[in-house]
C-alpha cells in the first residue's frame, strides 16, 4: 500500500514512539526548551543590570541565547511554523522597526539607566548605526530562510 | 470485529493507549493513522469517524 505514504508492516520508530507519544514527547520538549531559554534570559539580564557584571563574565550564556533564538526564528520561517503567505514590503519593514526599537531601547537602558555616567548623543548615535545594521543583516537573514522555506515547500508539492 | 484494543493496536504500529484514548475521544489521530485503522477493520472512515450527533 502507498496511498498516504502507508506500508504494509508497521513502522515503530526509536523507543518504539507512535505519533501519539512523539506528539506528547514534542509538547513537552517544546515546553522545557521555552523555560529553559527564558530562565536563561533572566539570568542573563540580572546578571547585568542586578549584579552589574562584565559581558565577560556572561558571553557565553548570552552567545548561547543569540544562537538558539536566531536557529529558533529562521527555522521556524524555513519549516513553514510562520504562515507568511507573501513577503510584504510592509511586514518586513515593520519587523525590522520593531527590531531597532528594541535594540534602541536595550540600548539606552544599558547605558543611559543602569551606568553612569551615560552616553552622550554621539555616542548613543554610533551605537544605533550598529543596531540598525545588524538588524538588518538578521531580517534579510530571515527572509532568504523563509523563500527558501517557501521554495522546498512549492517544489515539494510538484514532487 | 473480534479485535481487542492491543490486536488493533499491533496492526496499526501504535500503542494500546493510543487506541484506547482514540476511543475515549482523549486523542485526535492523524489521517494516516485513520485510514490504518479504517483499512484493518475493512470500514470505510465515514463508518468509523463520522459522527451523525455532531452534524
Amino acid at each position: 500500500m502507498t496511498c498516504f505514504g502507508m506500508k504494509k508492516k508497521n513502522e515503530f520508530s526509536l523507543f518504539n514512539m507512535d505519533e501519539r507519544n512523539r506528539l506528547v514527547a514534542y509538547r513537552i520538549i517544546a515546553i522545557m526548551y521555552f523555560s529553559t531559554i527564558t530562565a536563561i534570559t533572566g539570568i542573563v539580564l540580572y546578571r547585568q543590570f542586578g549584579l552589574h557584571q562584565e559581558i565577560e563574565q556572561f558571553e557565553d550564556l548570552a552567545i548561547i541565547m543569540t544562537v538558539n533564538s536566531l536557529f529558533l526564528i529562521s527555522a521556524l520561517l524555513f519549516f513553514g511554523a510562520i504562515p507568511f503567505q507573501k513577503i510584504r514590503i510592509r511586514t518586513i519593514l515593520l519587523g525590522y522597526l520593531v527590531f531597532v526599537i528594541l535594540g534602541c531601547l536595550f540600548t539606552y537602558f544599558k547605558y543611559n539607566v543602569f551606568q553612569e555616567p551615560g552616553l552622550s548623543w554621539t555616542e548613543f548615535f554610533d551605537k544605533m548605526i550598529i543596531v540598525a545594521s545588524v538588524t538588518g543583516l538578521m531580517v534579510v537573514f530571515f527572509i532568504l530562510m523563509q523563500s527558501l522555506g517557501k521554495w522546498k515547500a512549492d517544489r515539494e508539492i510538484i514532487d | 470485529m473480534g479485535y481487542s484494543q492491543q490486536d488493533l493496536a499491533d496492526l496499526v504500529g501504535v500503542t494500546r493507549q493510543t487506541i484506547g484514548l482514540i476511543e475515549k475521544e482523549r486523542y485526535n489521530p492523524t489521517l494516516l493513522l485513520c485510514v490504518k485503522i479504517a483499512r484493518v477493520l475493512e470500514k470505510t472512515l465515514n463508518d468509523l469517524f463520522w459522527d451523525e450527533k455532531e452534524k
